[in-house]
């Protein structure tokens, strides 16, 4: 694209034609206030917090929806322009509560910042403000108008991405307000986004709010384990709780630009779920007791071993998983497939119907690497068995041992009564799990695994893009990561003649091994993630 | 005196029976400068008006030749052509007498346009109280249309032009161009960021022309008696007959149709019989309730867009709101002042914040509860609003309230030290 040569504020610099003045100043290191803009949303220009002045031009014109020309001198730093921004805020903190102690988007809110910065520090309006009730909107949101500015990024957002017209602005004048229409509720899972991108506090996550301050948060960049499409995601964390208390989104324009899903921001409360696996055990005669990890991951090898002499490699069956990670898969190949010569591996797919917005779609992949997992070779070897087929195996007893690297409804792996069957028959059934399930409850061996926010490792999603996930909780209880879990069976059985230390140095294994992620490493995949090799994308590996 | 020699165009038939119909209309050489439009290029047709000097006369006083110039020539897109019908402003009621007593004069000023602009569908936006209005235009439409004046192949040309009337739901904003444009597409009636402007992304995306009533009533005339005719009445740049609407303190309220650059003295006291009482004249809002008050010793001045620029306040639409020294002014502006607020569309920062605050300081000061900072905040406000907003409602709003709080300074003050409005409230109400 064309580029044009500009000054701001004095500063000469090249930016592509079409760029707005507010993207513009950001590339000359200015920044130009904004509340209504968002580069993913149309632009609106009702803030005019952004007003900018254009040497030559008498009146000051709306930064974001301005385009740069050739030669143009965008000046940000005159009294013109302060007095203008000076006037925004005083007219948009006329009718605001300033109830920024009591107000949940406080640490957070561009509002607030931009008080702070401009000011004014007194207000010269002596009225009565006008005031609104609080209102639950749906969407997990609520929505109190009081300290509402109209940008419309929620309008818009419902509007543009979700495609929907389920929240609008409605009256006018002075009693403009938002809101839903006959109080109908939001219905569209990107609605949550809204909390992400209100610039201040007038919609707020139900979940969230009141839970913690946003400073008290620590922030690790992730990516949702919720579907295929990978979306990066930011965790907050509650370090001194050890809590996670919310999820949003990081922008990543290769694939989930500005948003997520409501599914991946609420979709964490699972970790903290109280029936979590948090030792291993042993079942026997309808009794579990826990065993330390050493004598478990011993015994179970010398159980696994035993079958493999009696009946042969063919008599296991391994399922592993599209939830687990690229390292973790590769692990299950290395230990099962290539280590004992396994050759029923496989995963099932866990598919739900696509959900389709205007400009954003949920996956119906359910698990975040299926493609990685297939990649990395979590696949049936020469006249191995896929899932279905290894129960129907196990049920006919010619399959005598069941390792399943995550658990499950029965209906997940098959027809529920062959499944069943199949755990009832089998002489040792396994399940690595971080919650217990019907696969766990039946089985012989549960081994405490981790969910994605406990350990490093990388997904690829359905695109072919490799990212990473990070450790933001400390391990709880007596859990182990997966990939330590699959090391230490490994090991015991033999078969690992090394162990690394780290997901990191699994992955640069994983590297030399799978062709489609040659070449890539942790420094490469960085914040964003990196595709895989596109001449072997879809060559799965045997 | 202008007036002597000046024969009425506009009003002419207004005077005779059924002056709504048809048949009168034509009676009095109706439609035949659309016939001769049509033996024209539409080229032809813009030069003519833009030599014509007409100026848009809803307010903004914008060359009307040079806006229909604007429409790009080569494009796939459809274009419109749009009247706006919506005349709302406080004390003009001119381009309802139009729509009242000469739809048909419109209409062919409308099919002109539309000719000229290469537009084949005319959109007619009349605001939503003129409802005997849109039934007269309505019926007006449906004669010219039987008469084939409206529809396909115009009198035996090439040129098909349809011409729907869209009733608003009465809103000010409406009357904003873009604003109107959002409202006939069936959206919010807010107003456009600009650019683009209407001649390039207009209704539906294409390219528009947005014309008042009274514009496009005029162009059949240049038609017929030649823009020379036209730019030879009032004075240079401010040319062409004009509807003055007159109201307040007159003894003779109503629609004149005089010269542009007559004086507004003469206005007052010849056309409108002077203030009932022989009561001095305290101040007139020239030209509609967005226009700034002039006091009663600046009136004598020629009615113009550019006398009135140069005199601090604005032409607008022409239509002089007189009071007398009855009139409190604080209350007046009050009242202007609550009127955009109302009418604000709420879209932008600074007038939709802005307009209620000033309503509000009026009101104070009004009522004997006003500080002296009350009017230092006042003005600073309408500095703040000015220059500073989406559309014009923000400077609408914001001058009037400067203009009664600078011209009259002295009475916002004896209303804030005597602690009462010293005219009891005044003649307003």
């Amino acid at each position: 694209m064309a580029s044009v040569k500009i000054k701001v504020d004095g500063r000469e610099i090249a930016v592509e034609k079409g760029t707005n003045l507010i993207e513009a100043a950001k590339n000359a290191g200015v920044a130009v206030p904004h509340f209504c803009y968002h580069p993913g949303l149309p632009v609106v220009g009702v803030c005019r917090i952004c007003l900018c002045e254009l040497e030559g031009r008498p009146k000051l014109v709306a930064g974001c929806a301005t385009q740069v020309e050739e030669g143009m001198h965008v000046i940000t730093r005159s009294a013109k322009v302060a007095d203008a921004r000076r006037a925004v805020m005083e007219f948009l903190l006329i009718h605001h509560p300033l109830d920024c102690p009591m107000c949940d988007k406080g640490g957070e809110c561009t509002l607030q910042d931009y008080t702070m910065l401009m000011g004014p520090a007194r207000s010269r309006f002596k009225f009565e403000k006008i005031t609104w009730p609080e209102e639950d909107v749906g969407g997990k949101l609520v929505l109190n108008k009081n300290r509402c500015i109209l940008c419309m990024r929620c309008v818009n957002l419902c509007k543009e991405v979700a495609g929907l017209d389920e929240i609008a602005v409605l009256s006018r004048g002075e009693q403009t307000y938002i809101g839903t229409v006959d109080g109908r509720k939001i219905e569209n899972e990107l609605a949550g986004n809204i909390a992400d991108i209100c610039p201040v506090g007038a919609l707020t996550s139900k979940d969230f709010r009141f839970r913690a301050r946003p400073w008290e948060l620590t922030n690790v960049s992730s990516v949702c384990p919720h579907c295929s499409k990978g979306c990066n995601i930011t965790v907050g964390y509650h370090p001194r709780r050890n809590e996670i208390l919310r999820i949003t989104a990081r922008t990543n324009m290769d694939v989930n630009q500005w948003w997520i899903c409501d599914r991946g921001r609420g979709g964490f409360h699972f970790l903290h779920d109280p029936k979590r696996l948090l030792a291993p055990a042993r079942a026997a005669n309808g009794t579990s007791r826990p065993v330390p990890w050493k004598q478990a991951i011993l015994d179970i090898a010398q159980a696994l071993r035993d079958i493999i002499v009696r009946h042969g490699a063919r008599a296991v069956g391994v399922v592993g998983s599209g939830t687990l990670t690229n390292e973790e898969c590769y692990l299950t190949r290395a230990v099962f497939k290539d280590g004992l010569g396994v050759s029923n591996v496989d995963f099932p797919p866990r598919p739900q119907p696509e959900v389709a917005y205007k400009k954003f779609t949920i996956e119906g992949d359910k698990d975040p690497n299926a493609r990685g997992a297939a990649l990395c070779g979590v696949a049936p070897g020469a006249s191995g068995l896929g899932v279905r087929d290894m129960m129907r195996a196990a049920a006919e007893g010619t399959i005598k041992a069941l390792v399943f690297l995550r658990g499950g409804p029965l209906d997940l792996f098959g027809d529920p009564a062959i499944v069943e069957r199949a755990l009832q028959k089998v002489d040792l059934l396994l399940v690595v799990d971080f919650v217990p399930s019907p696969v766990s409850d039946r089985a012989h061996w549960v081994l405490p695994g981790v969910t994605f926010a406990e350990k490093e490792g990388t997904f690829t999603n359905s695109n072919g893009r490799v990212q990473r996930i990070r450790k933001v909780l400390t391990i709880r209880g007596d859990t182990r990561e997966d990939w330590r879990i699959l090391q230490d069976l490994g090991q015991a059985l033999g078969v690992l003649p090394v162990t690394d230390p780290d997901p990191e140095r699994i992955f640069l294994r994983l590297a030399q091994a799978v062709p489609a992620f040659s070449g890539l490493s942790y420094s490469t995949v960085g914040e964003l993630g990196a595709p895989i090799a596109a001449a072997t994308a879809d060559v799965a590996v045997g | 005196m202008l007036t002597a020699t000046f024969e009425p165009v506009l009003t002419k038939t207004m005077q005779y029976p059924e002056s709504h119909t048809l048949e009168v209309y034509r009676k009095h050489g109706g439609y035949e400068a659309l016939a001769m439009a049509l033996q024209k290029q539409p080229d032809e047709i813009i030069d003519m008006v833009k030599r014509s000097g007409l100026r848009g006369r809803g307010g903004a006083g914008f060359p009307t030749g040079t806006k229909w110039g604007f429409v790009p020539k080569s494009t796939d897109k459809p274009k419109y052509m749009c009247v706006n019908a919506d005349e709302s402003e406080p004390g003009a009621f001119k381009d309802r007498l139009i729509c009242q007593k000469d739809p048909h004069q419109l209409l062919e000023g409308t099919l002109i346009g539309s000719y000229a602009i290469g537009a084949n569908r005319a959109y007619i936006y009349i605001r939503g109280e003129f409802a005997h209005e849109a039934r007269l235009l309505e019926r007006a439409i449906e004669e010219a249309r039987t008469a084939g004046f409206i529809g396909r192949n115009i009198l035996g040309s090439s040129w098909s032009c349809e011409v729907t009337m869209y009733v608003g739901a009465g809103a000010y904003i409406c009357g904003e161009e873009t604003g109107l444009i959002e409202s006939l597409e069936g959206k919010r009636g807010w107003p456009r960021l600009k650019p683009p402007f209407p001649a390039v992304v207009g209704l539906f995306g294409c390219p528009t022309v947005v014309n008042n009533v009274e514009t496009l009533a005029c162009v059949p005339h240049i038609v017929k008696l030649g823009w020379e005719w036209f730019s030879s009445i009032g004075p240079e740049r401010n040319s062409g007959p004009k509807l003055y609407g007159l109201s307040g303190h007159v003894n003779r309220p109503g629609v004149f149709e005089l010269p542009m650059g007559i004086s507004l003295r003469e206005l007052i006291d010849e056309h409108g019989g002077g203030v009932p009482g022989g009561r001095p004249v305290k101040g007139v809002i020239p030209g509609g309730a967005s226009c700034p008050v002039l006091r009663g010793d600046e009136i004598d001045l020629p009615m113009d867009f550019d006398s009135l620029t140069r005199a601090g306040s604005l032409f607008g639409t022409g239509t002089p709101i007189v009071m007398d020294d009855t009139t409190c002014m604080v209350r007046a502006a009050w009242i202007t002042a609550r009127f955009f607020a109302h009418e604000s569309c709420g879209q932008c920062t600074p007038c939709r914040e802005g307009c209620g605050w000033m309503q509000r300081l009026l009101w104070k000061i009004e009522t004997g509860e006003g500080e002296e900072r009350d009017l230092d905040t006042l003005l600073s406000i309408t500095d703040q609003i000015e220059g500073n907003t989406i559309c014009a409602l923000g400077d609408a709003a914001a001058w009037p309230t400067r203009g009664f709080a600078k011209k009259f300074r002295e009475e916002f003050l004896q209303h804030i030290t005597e602690r009462r409005c010293p005219l009891g409230g005044g003649s307003l109400h």
